[in-house]
């Protein structure tokens, strides 16, 4: 946040018209207040103070560290199971200051409230105050307007209020915004202001700061995320039953999910076939067919990466692929107990070697298997050269017995347990498309049938994204207007002499950094002296000497 | 200074209050969201959404139209032969579906994201003699989720004889629950 105000200097005998800039209001005296009332507004002063803000940052970045160190229940719950194995004593007492769960946890929300909270009560004030600062009329002309940092007179042959009223049409004319005597003021002067789109400059950034935060907030509570593994030729429909990961908002239900449904008809990928980056992806296409809600038409989209499918301002993202080789798995009678395209994961997305498992509980049979889309026999062993399916095979290590499938506890369906289980003989066993290993023992087989490709696909709705984008940029431009326009005051006034009068004209700039009011000011008073008329040109110019800088 | 310094331990104690007070109210924010853990949720009447009416293929390939077991009180079970909570409640659903034939209630099974080849190995090795349409495709999962938030498999919903979502269990159905959510449809109506 930018810092608007100058301090407050003591003003060396001059009046209001150095006053700074966009202050008319004196702050509230707050030490001298009853003890009840001054606690909870001082304990308020202290929350929303710049320094508190920077430390709740600083906390809030700190406590994402253990997020990144430790395995996280809400993205690898197997990972924190295995925390637990290997390490006994800590891992309760992590797990009871919620560092498994960081981003879930109390003190990490009370954190990120807390800044939120300062934040808010940082900008509210600030942006009220900005509001009635670009609202203020500028201040009564000084006495002595020779004082100020910039000065002129000149003679006019008017009247001193016709000579004001003349320099009051001039400044008028650029725009000043001006302010004349008084009823009770029997002097003449006009005093006038330019600049104000500094103040809404500032009111944006700090208006837009809000809506970022207001945007974030609505993102978190209203919008979610969720992935998908998807097969070629199978369908789903975007709801909390059909997603294999969701993490909704706090106001999510399953109900709010926009109700669309998607296929994926087939997917290429196509890779560098030489030089260096050999094996390396060129290009990803997930040819899909999507309704956006309930007996829709369905219609075409070629899913790229970098490139979403967009529904009802839901996004969907193509973040990853593999192969799911189709197997058939016949027990010891005969009867078909399996058979579908079995999704692998990629061990290695160089050379696409995946590994998977393969289920079959009602023939008492499992797989763990190795699928390699172009394989080779290194020293008897199945390695995959490139990623393209060119020489699809698979290698398996069957088991036979009880899975454990049937106790209730979910498994992975990526895991197979083999604790109840023996290793069939003639383990690992090769396959190509096609070819089916009949089990020793008469205990069944398993074929290779084929394979499919699937897409991993990530499903995310933040209805917070565009207004948080759309008051980034408008923080951006309020900024830039605070930065690039300054404020600045002119004040003329007029006294008799003869039949004429004598012209002051006074200038003050507030934090000229770009330099420029100096001419802006000599060219004004020049123009006010022809526009003051018949008095010809300013007799007595006066630059800035070293007066003092109050308020500018 | 006296008065200075316990300015600063009462201003310390503040702070540390208002950081106790937003914990404790994130504390208790997170957990409201969890459910009760009562085993299923029982709809009187006037608060029961119809079943939108659809039609889908049985594992063994024959068409199941919904509105057909109109006037019967349907159990509806969500499973899939992948799903190992769901296959330790089928022996459950199987002997209730026994025990409620003669009282004119209907099983059906909706095996989700699933083979029919793997879902009849299943059903034949655990003896199950009530029907399954295939859900491959989440069609009927999604009919069904507009009227009762169903979050995953197991859910097993019971729809009373007018097409009206009844009550619903989620996760394992036990015996005793869905017991007792058959007996109160069958008082009500």
């Amino acid at each position: 946040m930018t810092d608007v105000h100058t301090p407050r200097e003591s003003a060396s005998g001059e009046t209001e018209a150095t006053r700074p800039f966009g202050e008319n209001e004196t702050e509230p005296d707050v030490s001298g207040s009853g003890a009840t009332a001054g606690w909870p507004r001082w304990a308020w002063r202290q929350l929303t103070s710049m320094r508190t803000a920077l430390v709740l940052l600083f906390l809030l970045a700190l406590g994402s560290v253990p997020g990144s160190v430790l395995p996280q229940q809400g993205s690898d719950p197997v990972a924190v199971q295995q925390y637990f194995a290997s390490h006994p004593g800590l891992a309760p007492w992590l797990n009871r200051l919620g560092l498994f769960n960081v981003f879930a946890a109390p003190w990490f929300a009370a954190i990120y409230l807390l800044l939120f909270t300062s934040l808010v009560g940082c900008v509210v004030p600030r942006t009220l105050r900005l509001a009635g600062s670009a609202r203020t009329p500028p201040p009564r002309a000084p006495r002595n307007l020779l004082r100020l940092p910039h000065s002129a007179s000149y003679a006019s042959a008017l009247a001193p209020s016709a000579a004001v009223d003349a320099a009051a049409a001039v400044l008028g004319g650029q725009r000043f915004r001006l302010r004349r005597p008084g009823a009770g003021d029997a002097t003449f002067w006009v005093s006038a202001e330019k600049g104000y789109l500094r103040e809404v400059g500032n009111l944006l950034f700090h208006l837009a700061l809000l809506g970022v935060l207001v945007s974030i907030a609505v993102g978190g509570l209203f919008g979610y995320k969720a992935d998908k593994l998807l097969v070629e030729g199978q369908q789903f429909y975007n709801n909390t039953t059909a997603l294999d990961e969701f993490h909704p908002g706090r106001l999510v239900s399953g109900s709010d999910l926009a109700p669309f449904r998607l296929t994926l008809n087939s997917f290429s990928a196509s890779y560098f076939t030489t030089g260096e980056s050999r094996g390396q992806p060129e290009t990803f296409h997930a040819y899909v067919t999507y309704s956006p809600s309930l007996g829709a038409p369905a219609r075409p989209y070629d899913l790229q990466v970098n490139h979403p499918l967009s529904v009802d301002s839901t996004k969907v993202y193509l973040i990853g692929h593999g192969y799911a080789p189709v197997f058939k798995v016949t027990n010891a009678r005969g009867q078909v107990s399996y058979q579908q395209a079995t999704p692998f994961i990629p061990a290695n997305t160089g050379t696409m070697t995946s590994d998977g498992v393969v289920k079959a509980p009602d023939a008492s049979l499992g797989f763990i298997g190795v699928f390699v889309p172009t394989g080779i026999m290194v020293g008897g062993t199945l390695e995959s050269v490139f990623p393209a399916p060119d020489a699809p095979a698979v290698s398996l290590v069957g088991y036979s017995g009880n899975l454990g499938m049937n106790s209730g506890v979910p498994q992975s369906v990526f895991q197979l347990d083999t604790t109840g289980m023996t290793k069939i003989s003639g383990s690992p066993h090769l396959l190509l498309p096609g070819q089916t290993w009949k089990l020793p023992g008469g205990r069944g087989s398993i074929a290779f049938t084929g394979y499919k490709q699937w897409v991993s696909l990530a499903i995310t709705y933040d209805p917070g994204q565009v207004p948080a984008l759309i008051c980034g940029i408008l923080a951006l431009v309020g900024l830039l207007l605070s930065f690039l326009v300054r404020r600045r005051r002119i004040f003329v006034r007029a006294v008799p002499s003869g039949t004429g009068s004598v012209v002051t004209v006074g200038g003050l700039a507030r934090t000229d950094a770009s330099g420029g009011f100096e001419d802006e000011f000599a060219s004004l008073a020049a123009e006010l002296a022809v526009g003051g008329a018949a008095g010809g040109p300013a007799s007595d110019s006066r630059e800035p000497s070293n007066q003092s800088e109050t308020g500018a | 200074m006296f008065k200075a310094k316990r300015r600063t331990v009462v201003s310390v104690a503040a702070v540390a209050a208002v950081l106790l007070a937003a914990a404790l109210a994130v504390t208790l924010l997170t957990q409201g969201s969890g459910k009760a853990d009562a085993g299923y949720v029982f709809y009187p009447e006037s608060q029961r959404h119809i079943v939108p009416d659809f039609t889908a293929t049985s594992l063994t390939g024959t068409p199941i139209n919904f509105a057909s077991y109109r006037g019967k009180v349907v159990v509806v079970n969500f499973w899939g032969s992948w799903c190992d909570p769901c296959r330790s409640e089928a022996p459950t659903l199987s002997v209730l579906s026994e025990q409620y034939r003669s009282r004119g209630v209907s099983f059906l099974g909706v095996d989700v994201s699933d083979t029919p080849v793997n879902a009849l190995a299943f059903t034949r090795s655990v003896g199950i003699t009530y029907p399954s349409v295939n859900d491959s495709g989440y069609s009927v999962t999604q009919d069904f989720s507009q009227v009762v938030p169903i979050s995953g498999t197991p859910t097993t919903i019971v729809v009373d004889r007018t097409g009206h979502v009844a009550g619903y269990i989620y996760g394992g159905a036990t015996y005793s629950a869905l017991n007792t959510l058959l007996g109160d449809v069958a008082v009500t109506r």
